[in-house]
């Protein structure tokens, strides 16, 4: 029972949007309905698990006194911060989540603009750095097949700035670079792993694959 | 002068930066705070946008009409059974359901939304007028030999390994261009976040002192 | 050792510091390089151009402050055309991480620039979970799904949404998308309700769009800020009004970043083409040294 009905309530929701597109049947829509009213509701507790695992690691970690636990309290403390400005705004306190009735920001929309966007965005911003230093230092054109992918970014990085696009040619073999090898390619990826993708969904739907429920092959 | 909120910001840009001299505890604090504040975020995100509109007032505005979203809560709630020793077995059951039904969903979206469209708009006319032929014959040729590429069932030789190695080249291409691309979103990254420290704490205050 | 392998050997602190410099110089020094307009750019923008006045187009913000300084100039410069056009706007974000924030912050300063109500030309729907079950849900019933904005103010007390019950009642929806969900809308929304759809992408998910825009899955297509750049470019030339607005010194525009971007560009081509000619001259001389034919 503990490895049977998992398997049948993946197979009787899997199934559902399958039907749910062939068949205009008035139960089928509303059971489809349902279904996806239902999931909007459990992906959001879905990732809310996340937190538990953060919250229950890092708690371990500040018990223990392992290396860096200073660090798991500041861990704790932004999530308790902004996870409480977050949960209270669902009661009206603080004028909830976005910005009060007068435009002035909640203390979530505030620490999201002034906390959060600063810490996400400097740490993508690291990556401009890092590409520059592996274009100088890793970047080589050994073969043909490198050849072509040094030729190419650089048209395309070339192509894509103002200077390039003054330049007679450059823009047009650029676009056309886009447009044709580049859409060729990336459609033979995009058939490739969309096949892929529909194979391990009916592997899925159908029992076969069990990885998800946490069950080898045979069990 | 800039705000609180700016000298915050700023603080926090600059702490990251750090980083690309060496790792230091500044970096260490601000990566710590981030991933703290980003699950914060998910709590108010998830619980104010979903779960209070669309199950706790939903029930609560009509209870008759919707009654049927307590067992979407009730899923919902067990997937937390798995931090329960003794009935962690029943997380499974939910999770069964959100998984299956989101393959359920991919493998009709695959399927009509990426092979069918896609192939339909690789069989093209060979004999246009002017280059647009040749360019067709380049498109039809490019897809196939890349999907051949991929296709690992048989060892590459003969007539496959020649279709292979076409398709590898199209790919070098494709990837080439997005290095490119790659390369310029990284960049939009950077101005980003110099024009903030810039223009929005650097410019201010410099004007509020001298 | 040569200079050549003392070159190759640079610190990786060095690069970083020219890239910085290369960023910071025309960041204190605009350059004021003009954009050329490219066709996926010009075919979304016609689009809009193409939808009378009233219309609605749904603005979809998925993506969150890792890819703003991309997505934000792109969804800006798309709501000034559709509040220049008179089309009504209906904005929702479907990304979780900051992905509502952003929409409430760029949706409130769009509008603050133009004369229009909330409500009646514009509403943030605000973040829904579930993803592609949202998606399906939206077009059959909005309502249900979006029972309250962004603020929480019930659904039904807007004007704009006595009108618009699902997606069918709308004209096209941009969806501005920092990963897959830009291709949901795509393959689930498009290719199964037919709902026209355009999508803002950053730069590093645009070649891949390139495929669905040929397909004709896609109306059109800005890719990165490039791609923002080119649409501010096409509506300062068409409505003098939104030109003031990207004229404003206090408004940080995607022309204005091309300019760091063009500098930037170079310099790392100019590191590619420099690490491989340092690399096969280092080749070259180790082969040609007494030792190297050996080695």
């Amino acid at each position: 029972m503990r490895r049977q009905l998992p398997l049948v309530m993946t197979f009787i929701a899997g199934i559902i949007p399958v039907i749910a597109l062939f068949s205009p049947h008035p139960i089928v829509v509303n059971i489809a309905a349902r279904a996806d009213r239902w999931l909007v509701i459990v992906y959001a507790f879905a990732l809310l698990l996340g937190v538990v695992s953060v919250v229950q690691s890092n708690s371990r970690k500040i018990a223990r006194r392992d290396k860096g636990w200073p660090y798991a309290v500041v861990l704790l403390t932004g999530l308790t911060v902004m996870g409480g400005f977050g949960f209270l705004g669902n009661f009206g306190i603080f004028g909830g989540i976005t910005t009060t009735p007068d435009g002035r920001p909640t203390p979530f929309q505030w620490s999201y603009s002034n906390v959060f966007l600063p810490l996400q965005a400097t740490m993508f911003s690291l990556l401009a750095f890092y590409m520059a230093s592996a274009s100088f230092r890793a970047f080589r054109a050994r073969n043909l097949a490198a050849g072509l992918l040094m030729v190419s970014a650089l048209f395309v990085m070339f192509g894509r700035i103002p200077t390039g696009e003054a330049v007679p040619f450059v823009p047009m073999i650029t676009e056309w670079i886009m447009d044709n090898p580049n859409a060729a390619a990336q459609r033979g990826i995009i058939i490739g792993a969309a096949l892929g993708a529909a194979s391990m969904s009916l592997r899925v739907i159908l029992g076969i694959e069990r990885s998800h429920l946490g069950l080898g092959r045979g069990e | 002068m800039p705000d609180i909120g700016t000298w915050v910001g700023a603080f926090l840009s600059l702490a990251i930066l750090t980083f690309l001299y060496r790792d230091n505890p500044f970096f260490r604090f601000a990566e710590s705070l981030f991933a703290g504040v980003a699950l914060g975020y998910y709590i108010g995100n998830q619980t104010n946008q979903t779960i209070k509109p669309n199950l706790v007032l939903a029930l609560a505005r009509d209870f008759s009409a919707n009654w049927d979203l307590i067992f979407a809560g009730l899923l919902g709630i067990g997937l937390y059974f798995r931090y329960i020793q003794k009935v962690a077995w029943l997380a499974r059951v939910p999770l069964g359901i959100y998984v299956g039904y989101y393959v359920g969903v991919t493998l009709m979206q695959k399927l009509h939304g990426e092979v069918l469209p896609q192939m339909k708009d690789t069989i093209l006319p060979l004999s246009a007028p002017g280059l647009a032929a040749v360019w067709n014959i380049l498109m039809v040729v490019g897809v196939f030999s890349v999907l051949l590429y991929f296709f690992f069932s048989l060892e590459h030789r003969g007539a496959l390994g020649v279709a292979s190695r076409v398709g590898i080249l199209f790919v070098m291409v494709s990837f080439g261009a997005a290095f490119g691309y790659t390369v310029m979103g990284r960049v939009s990254l950077l101005i980003g976040r110099l024009n903030f420290l810039v223009n929005d704490w650097l410019r201010p205050l410099i004007r509020a002192v001298f | 050792m040569h200079l050549v392998d003392r070159l190759l050997a640079t610190d990786r602190r060095i690069i970083y510091l020219l890239v910085g410099l290369g960023a910071l110089i025309p960041l204190l020094i605009p350059i004021g390089l003009p954009v050329t307009v490219t066709p996926p750019v010009r075919s979304a923008f016609e689009k809009i151009e193409s939808l009378p006045a009233g219309s609605v187009v749904v603005i979809s913000f998925d993506y969150g402050p890792s890819t703003a300084p991309e997505n934000d100039p792109q969804a800006g410069a798309v709501m000034r055309h559709c509040f220049a056009r008179g089309i009504r706007v209906v904005g929702m974000a479907l990304y979780p991480l900051g992905g509502l924030s952003v929409a409430v912050e760029e949706i409130n300063k769009v509008a603050a620039e133009f004369p229009v109500t909330y409500g009646v030309d514009y509403v943030n729907l605000g973040y829904k979970d579930g993803a592609q079950a949202a998606m399906r849900r939206m077009n059959e019933d909005l309502h249900e799904l979006f029972p309250r904005d962004a603020s929480g103010r019930p659904i039904g007390e807007l004007l704009l949404m006595q009108e618009v019950r699902s997606l069918k009642d709308t004209d096209l929806v941009f969806s501005f998308a920092t990963g897959i969900i830009g291709e949901w809308w795509i393959n689930l929304v498009n290719a199964q309700f037919g709902t026209p759809v355009a999508v803002g992408s950053t730069a590093v998910g645009t070649p891949k769009y390139y495929a669905y825009l040929k397909a004709g899955q896609a109306v059109g297509l800005l890719g990165g800020l490039k791609g923002a750049s080119e649409y501010e470019r096409l509506l300062s030339d068409h409505y003098p009004d939104v030109a003031r607005i990207y004229e404003s010194p206090l408004l940080y525009t995607a022309t204005q970043g091309m300019d760091i971007q063009t500098i930037v560009h170079l310099v790392i081509i100019a590191l590619v083409l420099a690490g491989n000619i340092l690399y096969f001259t280092s080749r070259i001389m180790r082969r040609s040294s007494p030792g190297g034919r050996r080695a």
